[in-house]
């Protein structure tokens, strides 16, 4: 079976339309035990501290991106390192992969973790356990680290949602009310899909069938006048209010400069960060943006350093622009994978599935500029200086960073407790 | 004759037990080792009654005193020096020194580490009279007058006398606020703590008051909050003790008057002013003062709630050196010189200055303050005998965790601050502004226009005015706002953080936040700004970043705002 991961790169209708519904509207289309009731959406709530980042955009590169060959090469071990060059950044003593000489120019906003580890090694579990802190399990969904910001946070923008997914879709709100799941966007270039009135429905018409909805369900609403029953009317005014509102805009970034398109290259990913920064700029709480082709079992030089242009230009256009609007110091930029490539190169010239000291990238809001933490020794089997980071302990850094509360204990439907990042320990030493 | 003797005999017979001869006072010694001076008056059981020098009865237990003691007491219990039995039962006639129940002397006194495991009081069931179970069961042999008479809880003062905490304070939050605002207790092998997070079980607690707030202000009836709840109507939803009705009329003035007194741990301490004619001491002196106004705040860091409660400022004055050593920010104290001293000049502000301290209760008297000047201008001596440049131990170590990490003008600002009423934070949400506070406990406030900026207009900002003093971060970008709006803007006087992106305001708006004290950041992107801004720009100098792209601003003006604001992040 080929993995969603791979395979999703763009949304099939059906899919779309279940799950926009499902965080637009807080339609489940399995309803059980009531909790996919949509209420008023919940305004923000205070966290526990001040956040240093009030906005994440996440950046997934499935498949497992080469550390190696990207944010955490090793210029002391030639043998593992292969053809890749280390090249110097804006901050001392701090190296990247020359395939990422724009980057390189944002190091003193930016930090990296060199000795992350997994337990998984498969790419869904692998990217579950990064995405949801958890295990993946038969008997129960967890909810995805947006929809905890969703649920734990609440929106700032009460019109649009807070949890948006451009690309593949790892996983959902799990067993946390679905309107905290993400909305998914499959082409940014094509915004949020139906969601504009249809043309041939003028106002005086689109009036008329919504006024004649209402006159079907009356006498029903006053037969069951119930909390549940009212609820589904309010799906109906919310998205109303959205199909309306001047914050639709947020989603279209056909809005933008040329040169705003070309600055970010024009690459699906490229024009998901523009996306992304647009949404964080009308105050979206957190975006994912998955980026695939990161699988080089094969030749695995040559396509890195491919996808490396691709990500490079737009990884950099999006510190850049975000710097330049004012919004880099409350924004948080995550770059990370679901795992790393082994040090050993195969006779394909590829590298393989490894979980041991892959990377993760993070800049801007509440990160300390210019940081690396640990190194992976000569094999880059283990940590030579620091200690493994495992996902859970990444999610609790962004977490903490965001104000969340770590400890906030929401339960599942049978009972069960669980917390944003599981049991993780926030990475202080990342941290502003 | 013979008649005449037998009945003297007899009489004498009789006042054998009266006459017999007291102890005398001697000092005893717990095993915790706490001392103290007191009579042995009689004993039951492994209960031994002993008479303090306040003529107060104290039951201690036989394991609770040191070896030495315990065979003092064996000694006199043999010989029958003193009577055995309860001595309240013993001379009934006689109204016992101190009617409160030995319970509270206890607590109070003697075993204030056990209170830790202790379970709160249940509270009593309430039954129908004339249920069984109302009859209260008297133990053979037991004077069933003395079982039956309903147990004096707390006692009331006169109405001349000083109010005592231990003595008239206490009982009455032992009676009725307890129950629930007990110390930490284990039931069932998990901790239940006070509510609210409130311990009202020790002077030391009720001071303190709880994780928002304290809950009395020493002579301000107006903002203690305890007093406060006990006198709203009894549907209010606060209305304390939430069960059992209200309190009665005199405890209620009971503690009224303990507050306006000064609400002291004992009637008539804060007496600090011992002989200073041989100079001033620290530990004489000065100590005694900065443990009553200062500790507080400034003590050591200590553990509430699983929580490490820091000193603030990351400033300690619990010991000599501590408050010599001051903290990040500098020392506080210049020996011999009280001018440039700082904790002399935050004692001698004005009093409605924010930075005065201490920031609660009334100022420093005059007296106090003159202390402190002496003792600085002597040198601020440990001991008055000590030479003048005695030099300060330098390993004290500066707390780590950031007890002294420098704190952002927000968190400073926050300090001074009380975080605005819920019905204030809905006044500000009705312009269609989001107010949150910048984290659960802090008191700053973020307002922002998220949804539908479009639709936000220059009023919007009116309804923010209630709260204005508390917002520290504004965010008015996308919105309609026009250069007037800033003109309400200025009047924020603690924002530190304030967006403009993608607004139509000009230099005419930008002009009247040159004032603002504490601005550190300013988003100026896409909007109408140009060259003419720079100078009014360059004058707010605390400004640490500066957004002007895509503004008119020109390469020369953003040459000229950098040389004024050479430390500032400016981008264009």
């Amino acid at each position: 079976m080929k993995s969603d991961i791979t395979k999703l790169d763009e949304l099939n209708r059906r899919e779309f339309i279940t799950s926009a519904a499902k965080a637009c509207l807080g339609v489940g289309l399995l309803p059980m035990a009531g909790s996919y009731i949509h209420n008023n959406v919940s305004a923000l709530e205070p966290g526990s501290r001040p956040a240093t980042a009030r906005y994440v955009i996440y950046l997934n590169m499935t498949g497992a991106m080469s550390h190696l060959d990207t944010f955490g090469t090793n210029p002391e071990a030639p043998d593992i390192q292969g053809p890749t060059k280390s090249i110097a950044t804006s901050a001392d003593g701090v190296f990247l992969s020359e395939n990422l000489p724009e980057t390189a120019r944002h190091m003193h906003n930016s930090a990296i973790i060199k000795t992350m580890v997994t337990s998984q090694g498969a790419h869904e579990q692998a990217s579950y356990l990064m995405h949801t802190s958890y295990l993946k399990r038969g008997t129960i969904a967890h909810p995805t680290f947006g929809s905890w910001v969703s649920k734990l946070s609440g929106n700032i923008n009460t019109t649009i949602p807070s949890n948006v997914q451009i690309g593949a879709n790892p996983a959902g709100a799990g067993f946390l009310e679905s309107k905290y799941g993400p909305l998914p966007i499959g082409n940014p270039s094509a915004g949020l899909a139906n969601s504009k009135v249809a043309d041939y429905l003028d106002e005086t018409r689109f009036g008329g069938r919504l006024a004649m909805a209402q006159k079907m369900n009356a006498s029903y609403l006053n037969q069951y006048d119930q909390k549940q029953v009212r609820a589904y009317s309010d799906l109906y005014k919310d998205a109303i209010k959205l199909m309306r509102s001047e914050d639709l805009k947020a989603f279209d970034i056909t809005q933008e400069p040329e040169q705003m398109h070309e600055l970010y290259g024009k690459s699906n990913f490229g024009q998901g960060c523009l996306l992304a920064r647009r949404l964080v700029e009308n105050q979206v709480r957190y975006v994912e943006i998955s980026r695939g082709g990161w699988d080089t079992h094969d030749n695995n030089f040559e396509s890195v350093a491919e996808n490396c242009a691709d990500i490079d230009k737009a990884l950099s256009a999006l510190l850049l622009d975000l710097e330049m609007r004012g919004l880099l110091k409350e924004t948080m930029v995550v770059l990370t994978s679901e795992f790393g490539r082994t040090p050993k190169i195969n006779p394909r010239d590829g590298r393989d599935h490894w979980p041991y000291g892959f990377t993760a990238f993070l800049a801007g809001g509440g990160v300390k500029g210019g940081t690396v933490y640990g190194k992976m020794d000569k094999v880059g089997r283990n940590p030579a200086e620091g200690k493994f980071i495992d996902p859970a302990s990444l999610n609790a850094t962004i977490a903490y960073a965001m104000g969340l509360p770590l400890k906030d204990v929401q339960y599942s439907p049978s009972g069960r407790p669980f917390t944003v990042a599981h049991d993780g320990n926030p990475l202080m030493d990342v941290l502003a | 004759m013979a008649g005449r003797w037998a009945v003297f005999l007899s009489v004498l017979v009789l006042l054998l037990p009266v006459i017999r001869a007291q102890e005398a006072f001697r000092t005893f010694t717990t095993n915790t080792g706490q001392a103290f001076a007191g009579r042995l008056v009689s004993y039951e059981g492994q209960t031994f009654y002993i008479e303090g020098k306040d003529k107060k009865l104290y039951p201690v237990p036989f394991k609770q005193l040191s070896a030495n003691d315990q065979k003092y007491l064996i000694q006199v219990a043999q010989l029958g020096k003193v009577p055995k039995g309860d001595p309240r039962t013993l001379n009934k006639k006689d109204p016992s020194p101190t009617p409160s129940t030995d319970e509270t002397a206890k607590d109070s006194d003697s075993t204030e580490e056990k209170i830790v495991a202790k379970p709160a009081p249940k509270p009593k069931p309430k039954l129908r009279s004339g249920s069984f179970f109302a009859y209260k069961p008297v133990n053979l042999g037991q004077d069933p007058s003395l079982a039956l008479e309903s147990k004096q809880v707390s006692v009331l003062p006169g109405p001349d006398e000083p109010v005592d905490f231990k003595r008239h304070v206490l009982p009455i939050l032992e009676e009725r606020c307890n129950s629930c605002h007990n110390a930490p207790y284990d039931k069932n092998g998990r901790t239940i703590h006070p509510k609210a997070g409130l311990r009202l079980d020790t002077y030391e607690w009720v001071m303190k008051g709880n994780l928002d707030n304290t809950v009395v202000e020493a002579g301000n009836l107006e903002d203690s909050y305890l007093y406060e709840v006990i006198t709203l109507t009894e549907d209010d939803d606060m209305f304390m003790p939430p069960k059992g009705g209200a309190l009665t009329p005199e405890q209620i003035d009971a503690i009224k008057r303990w507050i306006e007194e000064g609400a002291k741990p004992s009637a008539g301490t804060a007496d600090t002013t011992s002989d200073m004619t041989n100079g001033i001491s620290f530990h004489d002196h000065i100590f005694p003062l900065l443990e009553e106004r200062c500790l507080d705040c400034h003590g050591e860091p200590y553990v509430k709630n699983g929580r490490t409660i820091h000193p603030k400022a990351g400033l300690r004055l619990d010991t000599y050196e501590w408050v010599i050593k001051g903290n990040l920010d500098g020392t506080i104290i210049e020996k011999g010189n009280f001018e440039e001293s700082t904790l002399f000049a935050v004692i001698t502000l004005d009093s409605d200055d924010p930075e005065i301290m201490p920031p609660k209760g009334d100022p420093l008297t005059e007296e106090e303050i003159n202390m402190v000047k002496q003792w600085i201008t002597e040198g601020a001596k440990e001991n008055p005998t000590d030479t003048f440049d005695k030099p300060v131990e330098n390993n004290v170590e500066i707390a780590s965790d950031g007890v002294n990490k420098k704190e952002s003008i927000v968190d400073l600002l926050a300090k001074r601050l009380k975080a605005p009423s819920k019905p204030q934070m809905e006044a500000a949400q009705k312009s269609g502004a989001l107010v949150t506070l910048l984290s659960n406990r802090h008191s700053m406030i973020r307002a922002e226009f998220s949804s539908g900026p479009n639709l936000i207009k220059d009023d919007a900002i009116g309804a923010l005015s209630g709260i204005k003093n508390n917002i520290s971060h504004l965010d008015l970008s996308r919105t309609s706002v026009t250069d007037s709006v800033l003109g309400e803007v200025k009047k924020f006087n603690n924002l530190t953080w304030l967006n403009l992106k993608d607004t139509s305001v000009t230099d005419r708006g930008i002009q009247n936040i040159s004032k603002m004290p504490y601005l550190t950041y300013l988003n100026l992107v896409s909007s109408k700004i140009s060259d003419n801004s720079i100078e009014t720009l360059a004058s707010i100098k605390t400004l640490q970043e500066v957004y002007l792209w895509n503004s008119e601003v020109t390469e020369n003006g953003i040459k000229r705002l950098r040389s004024a604001l050479p430390d500032a992040k400016i981008l264009f």
